[in-house]
């Protein structure tokens, strides 16, 4: 009997669930279609972009995501590059002490970044980086999760083909460029948008950097925002809607990679 | 340059000594250009890791105002912690918010992972419903939730009215335990995905030879999940406890933004604290020498995971 229900009892529950994570977000969309005292609940559902238009008149969200994007782009780029190289040379060159240096680097992934935002504030305000947005993308930099990532898939991969190239004549910066980094783009792509989403959601330090608005990111502006609305729903719901449909989309496109991305990332982080 | 002098120094390795000479000399190049390689992420990581950390224990002895006023003073911001009823308030919050939100997070996540591994048709549907909020902002999420909680206007109210659990409003940020209900509820629906989806890899990675033999043995859906999936799953599991606990000790924004820390403080955590005590009021010291009391814990939580994973790997 139970057997023979089971897998209903799976489907609705699955459903169930699916509608309690989805709900959040349509409600958010619905809300940012209602015109305030509206008629969501009242019956009637007349469908009106005036909440976009004011909102957009009232809080610059396209530059914010303009801001947003530069720094989360620019830190993904960086990180990559910085992170391939190094982690190409622990696993193929090694060199007197690079041993040392990766189990340092190692450790440091134990850092909370939240523990350092005391010293970094001073060091960037005595060298006159606060409050830009180059104070965004260097700290994240510094994180050795990729280097640590990016080794371990290097380590997996066949010795044959960099031999081959190396008879040819091929030094290791060229083997890196021609051969390793076509040949890990699943691993750089899972390192890519695990970076992405970490800087586009970043908050605390931002929040200590930034004071121009001009400068903002969207998760930073964003609630400064909305923090002006009391009482009033609609048009702080249709902020989140304009800072959501493009990563919503985005995300829907790419949700296969996305997600298995995550999965790679987040099972190699050991 | 370090560069010419690590190669110079390391000449007689023994990998190389045995090599023909061009294979050698090919080895030397190799090394400068492996210096080279490394080179650009390691001044990164000195100036804004390495340093920083340093710089900022050194700050942690010191009464340091904003201005730059400051006077060696110690250990006393470390004693002065030990007093401090309010830092004491939110490490304890910080720590009960943790041991609740970790095991629903793992568990739940765990759940919907073995539910959606069992379903071929619409997994992709359910795969993208449970790791959606996930890509979400915290700004984003937080608003989402406040509005969503609102009495009398919020959404959650009427649908918990609808199924009948609740007769009156609630008034869910108003109250202390409530306020706390209502970030544990929007951090397990925001990041309940990134937990699932490890999972879901993990139930993919086992062997489909090892259902089949507890099927021979007679084994019933519960004993197959006790004695096969769920040992199967250990180095996910660990894993999963280990990155919650660590983000979880870390919580910020969701206190800042759905409760700003209240009602009366309530809802305030360690990292609140660092901002509070480094940011309002300025004392760059004090909120130094928190920042190392949340760093050594984490590196604590970090040893424990190397020990436990060791462990399992025996």
């Amino acid at each position: 009997m139970l057997d023979r229900i089971y897998p209903y009892v799976v489907r609705i529950a699955a459903v169930l669930f699916a509608l309690m994570f989805l709900i959040p977000i349509f409600w958010m969309l619905a809300l940012s279609l209602t015109p305030e005292r509206g008629s969501l609940f009242s019956g009637g559902f007349n469908v009106s972009f005036d909440n976009y238009v004011t909102v957009l008149n009232r809080a610059p969200i396209f530059g914010w995501m303009g801001n947003s994007l530069m720094v989360s782009i620019a830190t993904t780029a960086l990180v990559l590059l910085l992170a391939s190289m190094a982690a190409y040379s622990f696993s193929r060159i090694r060199f007197p002490g690079s041993k040392v240096l990766f189990v340092l680097f190692l450790s440091a992934m134990m850092i909370p970044g939240e523990a350092t935002l005391i010293p970094l504030y001073l060091l960037m305000r005595d060298s006159g980086l606060l409050g830009t947005r180059t104070s965004l993308i260097l700290p994240a930099l510094a994180g050795p999760m990729g280097i640590f990532i990016l080794k371990q898939f290097f380590d997996g991969l066949p010795k044959d083909l960099e031999e081959a190239a190396r008879i040819d004549g091929a030094g290791f910066f060229k083997i890196w460029y021609r051969i390793f980094l076509p040949l890990s783009r699943p691993a750089l792509a899972a390192l890519g948008i695990f970076t992405f989403i970490g800087s586009w959601n970043d908050y605390v330090w931002p929040l200590i950097s930034i004071s121009d608005k001009a400068y903002m990111t969207i998760t930073l502006g964003l609630p400064m925002f909305q923090s002006s609305y009391n009482q009033e729903y609609a048009l702080p719901m249709t902020a989140n809607a304009l800072a959501a449909i493009p990563v919503l989309i985005v995300f829907l496109i790419f949700q296969k990679q996305i997600i298995k991305g995550i999965a790679f990332t987040g099972g190699k982080e050991m | 340059m370090a560069s010419k002098t690590l190669t110079e120094g390391g000449s007689g390795s023994a990998s190389a000594s045995s090599r023909t000479p061009r294979k050698s000399a090919l080895h030397r190049q190799g090394w400068v250009t492996g210096v080279m390689m490394v080179l650009p992420y390691t001044i990164f990581f000195l100036l804004f890791s390495l340093i920083p950390i340093l710089y900022g224990f050194g700050v942690s002895f010191y009464d340091w105002s904003l201005l730059g006023d400051k006077t060696f003073i110690g250990f006393e911001n470390y004693a002065n912690l030990l007093q401090d009823e309010e830092f004491r308030t939110n490490l304890l919050n910080t720590v009960l918010f943790t041991v609740v939100s970790v095991p629903l997070i793992a568990g739940f996540g765990l759940l919907l992972a073995v539910l959606v591994n069992g379903i071929r048709k619409g997994q992709a549907f359910l795969r993208i419903s449970f790791f959606m909020p996930y890509v979400l902002s915290v700004s984003v999420i937080s608003s989402i939730w406040v509005i969503f909680l609102q009495p009398y206007t919020g959404l959650f109210n009427r649908i918990l009215r609808g199924i009948g659990l609740i007769h009156s409003e609630i008034f869910w940020l108003s109250d202390s335990t409530l306020a706390w209900v209502s970030i544990i509820m929007a951090t397990v629906w925001w990041t309940i995905g990134f937990v699932f989806v490890l999972f879901l890899a993990g139930l993919q990675d086992i062997p489909e030879s090892f259902y089949e033999a507890a099927n021979l043995e007679g084994a019933n859906r519960w004993q197959t999940f006790r004695y096969i999936t769920f040992p199967s799953l250990s180095r996910v599991t660990v894993l999963v406890v280990v990155l919650q606990t660590i983000a979880s000790f870390k919580i910020f924004g969701q206190s800042k933004l759905i409760t700003g820390g209240g009602p009366a403080g309530a809802t305030k955590t360690v990292v609140f604290s660092i901002y509070e005590n480094g940011f309002q009021t300025f004392q760059m010291g004090y909120a130094s020498a928190i920042a190392f009391v949340l760093m050594l814990v984490i590196l604590v939580i970090s040893l424990l995971q190397t020990m436990l994973l060791r462990k399992l790997g025996e």
